[in-house]
């Protein structure tokens, strides 16, 4: 971001600071990878629809191509006694990464003691949704954007 | 698997997630536990490959189709990841003054915390997967530190645990 933020507006001055920020805050709000709709807000702004397009393309295809390389790398190799024993540390990397991503997602929220309270209880309670209740990722994600709109964040009034 | 159907189960997981690996739960549950088209050990695996080279978190959607049906099935997620963006074009006419709106904050931010706990809930039968000894439970620990506290990039994080895990299993 810090390196596309110099190229666009400082060097390149193709958009201007208050353009960026605001693709930044609407590419957080938008569902999906923040990082292509960053770009891809970014893009539209300098050149429109085919701007956007080639913006998100170009962050995508040389990382999509690789992410199938390492993939096939993986199926070729999964019955060598090694790549299993390499890829078992990688997958315990992932459950570590799994459990920071849960804590940096939360963790902005935890400033004020009833921001803490609130946290704990959509984070709690789609835990216990769908670890204990059943429910669906998607009735809970539906549940907590309906109890949200209604339960305004303390930071927020 | 029609490749269509593969497209649009994956889109309903990006489109219901507003980070790259927030949409995991949703994977899982519609290609491991609904339709058995992936295990966990392959889920983990796809994780391990979006996350092991440069690029954005959610490439790991691309490995999940790669899995299901071999390129077709990697093309059909890589379209199923980036159409989500495109949203935030109409959302910069429509929603450039209503995103300040402290409600629509508000129930955004109620779903990324409900999200970390959707999250949290797809990583424990991940984890019973993973931590099979002292090793891998030390690999845990200190990637959930560092990646917490620090700035070091996830790859190197990749590469550091693959060689631990191959020193471990030689020892």
């Amino acid at each position: 971001m810090a390196a596309l933020q110099r190229e666009l507006i400082e060097r390149k001055g193709w958009i201007r600071q208050d353009d960026f920020a605001l693709a930044y805050s609407l590419a957080r709000i938008t569902p999906g990878t923040n990082l292509l709709a960053f770009c891809a807000a970014t893009g539209a702004r300098i050149l429109g629809l085919w701007g956007a397009l080639v913006a998100v393309l170009a962050i995508s295809v040389p990382s999509t191509v690789l992410t199938v390389l390492i993939t096939a790398g993986y199926e070729t190799w999964r019955s060598n006694a090694s790549v299993t024993a390499a890829v078992g540390g990688t997958v315990a990397a992932v459950v570590g990464m799994m459990w920071a991503s849960v804590w940096l997602l939360v963790s902005p929220h935890l400033r004020r003691p009833m921001q803490v309270l609130r946290a704990l209880i959509f984070t709690g309670g789609a835990f216990l949704a769908v670890w204990k209740l059943g429910l669906t990722p998607v009735q809970v994600i539906a549940l907590a954007a309906l109890l949200g709109f209604l339960w305004k964040e303390p930071a927020a009034e | 698997m029609n490749l269509i159907v593969l497209y649009l189960l994956l889109l309903k997981a990006t489109l219901t997630s507003f980070s790259g690996m927030a949409s995991l739960p949703v994977v899982r549950n519609d290609f491991v536990v609904e339709r058995h088209l992936l295990t966990d050990r392959q889920l983990n695996t796809a994780v391990v490959a979006g996350r092991t080279g440069p690029g954005p978190n959610g490439l790991y959607v691309v490995s999940v189709g790669y899995f299901v049906d071999a390129l077709p099935g990697a093309f059909a997620a890589f379209l199923a990841l980036i159409t989500p963006a495109f949203l935030v074009i109409p959302m910069m006419r429509w929603l450039r003054e209503r995103a300040g709106t402290p409600r629509i904050r508000s129930a955004i931010q109620a779903v990324i915390l409900a999200s970390a706990g959707l999250l949290l809930a797809s990583s424990i039968p991940l984890a019973g997967d993973a931590i099979t000894g002292y090793v891998p439970l030390a690999i845990v620990a200190v990637t959930f530190v560092v990646l917490s506290f620090t700035r070091v990039d996830s790859a190197w994080l990749m590469l550091g645990a693959a060689v631990v895990g191959l020193v471990a299993a030689r020892a």
